[in-house]
């Protein structure tokens, strides 16, 4: 149903986690800390300087990838710490898997704008402080009115 | 045999009124039980169906399996055949074992890819924290089975909510739910008039879940508040259609289902009400499917025990 659009999604998705890995792999390559030009040089295909900054920033973030400043910039090392591998490598199995929330029962799924809505509505009553319940009553009557 | 052995491959189409019900009027673990069953059985013998349609079909083309005797024309008016029927029947098995093949593999990838991506993480606890943007959570099954939450998922929950979500991934791996998700899997492939039953299941696979949750955390509303935050959180799909006519997703309607008393506060539906006679309807689809598979493999077996001895040949 909502095929197209988790298509496309993924794609850009996917671009992205491919290349944070293939990044990680250079670095891995290297064997000790190395620069940003080095990881550029090393990468096999072409990655324009400020790219390669942002990947490594990104992986930095994650916890896969580990930094020191050398004068005006840093060296780079893969982390020693498994979080943020592992969070790669998982990520790159989400990217790459179409059917991965059919397999790994995936906490929720991806929502129409309409459910959206109807959840906004059903969770106004839920708030621990929010006493309001008239906001739930049109979605409950457009659930059970599915029954039929 | 006759007509008999065409009926297990539309008879599937008997459990589809179960699940549509099964929703609305059972607890989530017996329909996730019920129609995973049904499923594997209707599966099972569609498959046996073009077996048998398929042997006895092309029981003429030279280099077939069966004696020699099979082609005389004596035995070819005890034992009704049709050539286009058997042909076609080969053809939609080889398709059939195809689609259970990639399914499978498709699974074992995922579900291997996922164990190995955590096998990064030593120990032995049973949830870890990746650390990640994007909000996901995820049951990995195992042995034992692990929880792979983002911190990206952990940041839109509060701690309550939090206990619910690791409540329900719980859930899943202790109730073996992947296994549930697998069959249907593989029977939808084996059937496509039983992929009806495989979006039933996981739907009741995950209102299971939540059930568990609910009963571990001791609050109906907080997961379903977990439910709802963790997907508003998540992506969101642009609709297909009008969106005022579409029906709500699963999410809302685990909602809505946690939001109102426990399941089994309803109990069974009595046998004169629309549940109790899709219970029926199914019952007797799947009866009729197991009988007529076993009705026509027993006449073949008979055939092929008989034959060598028989002077035709």
């Amino acid at each position: 149903m909502t095929q197209g659009v988790e298509g496309a999604d993924q794609g850009r998705r996917r671009g992205q986690g491919e290349l944070e890995a293939a990044l990680f792999r250079v670095l891995g390559r290297a064997g000790a800390p190395v620069t940003a030009a080095w990881v550029q040089e090393n990468f096999d295909g072409e990655l324009a300087y400020s790219t390669v900054i942002t990947i490594l920033s990104r992986l930095h973030e994650k916890g896969a990838v580990t930094r020191v400043r050398d004068g005006r910039s840093y060296l780079w090392t893969p982390a020693a710490d498994g979080a943020g591998l592992a969070a790669l490598r998982m990520r790159r199995v989400l990217d790459r898997e179409a059917d991965r929330d059919a397999v790994l029962a995936s906490f929720v799924t991806a929502l129409s704008p309409h459910d959206e809505q109807l959840i906004r509505s059903l969770l106004a009553g839920t708030e621990p402080a929010g006493t309001d319940r008239a906001g739930a009553e049109p979605a409950e009557a457009d659930l059970t009115g599915r029954e039929g | 045999m006759g007509i008999f052995v065409f009926l297990p491959l539309i008879l599937p189409l008997t459990a589809l009124p179960i699940a549509r019900l099964a929703e609305q009027h059972l607890h989530p673990r017996t329909a996730a039980r019920l129609l995973t069953g049904l499923a594997a059985i209707l599966g099972l013998c569609s498959t046996l169906c073009l077996v048998l349609l398929g042997v006895v079909g092309t029981a003429q083309i030279p280099g077939n399996p069966l004696p020699d005797a099979w082609a005389d024309p004596e035995v070819r008016e005890v034992v009704p055949y049709d050539e286009a029927v058997g042909a076609a029947s080969i053809a939609a098995l080889l398709a059939v074992v195809l689609a259970v093949a990639v399914a499978g593999w498709r699974h074992r990838r995922v579900a291997s890819g996922a164990r190995r991506a955590l096998a990064a993480l030593p120990g032995s606890a049973d949830v870890v924290v990746l650390p990640d943007d994007a909000p996901y959570a995820y049951a990995v099954p195992g042995r034992p089975g692990r929880i792979a939450v983002s911190t990206g998922m952990l940041a839109c929950l509060d701690a309550d909510e939090q206990d619910a979500l690791i409540a329900h991934e719980r859930a899943h791996l202790s109730g073996r739910h992947h296994r549930y998700l697998l069959v249907v899997r593989l029977a939808a492939a084996v059937n496509p008039f039983l992929r009806p039953l495989r979006e039933a299941v996981s739907f009741s696979a995950e209102r299971w879940a939540d059930e568990e949750a609910a009963q571990a955390v001791g609050d109906r509303r907080l997961t379903a508040r977990a439910v709802g935050r963790a997907a508003l959180a998540g992506p969101s799909a642009v609709p297909v259609g009008l969106a005022g006519f579409a029906a709500p997703g699963p999410v809302p309607r685990r909602i809505a289902a946690l939001l109102a008393p426990g399941p089994g506060l309803r109990g069974w539906p009595p046998a004169h009400s629309r549940t109790g006679l899709a219970a029926l309807v199914a019952a007797v689809g799947t009866t009729v499917s197991a009988v007529s598979s076993l009705n026509a493999c027993v006449a073949l077996l008979l055939v092929l025990h008989v034959l060598p001895m028989n002077p035709l040949g």
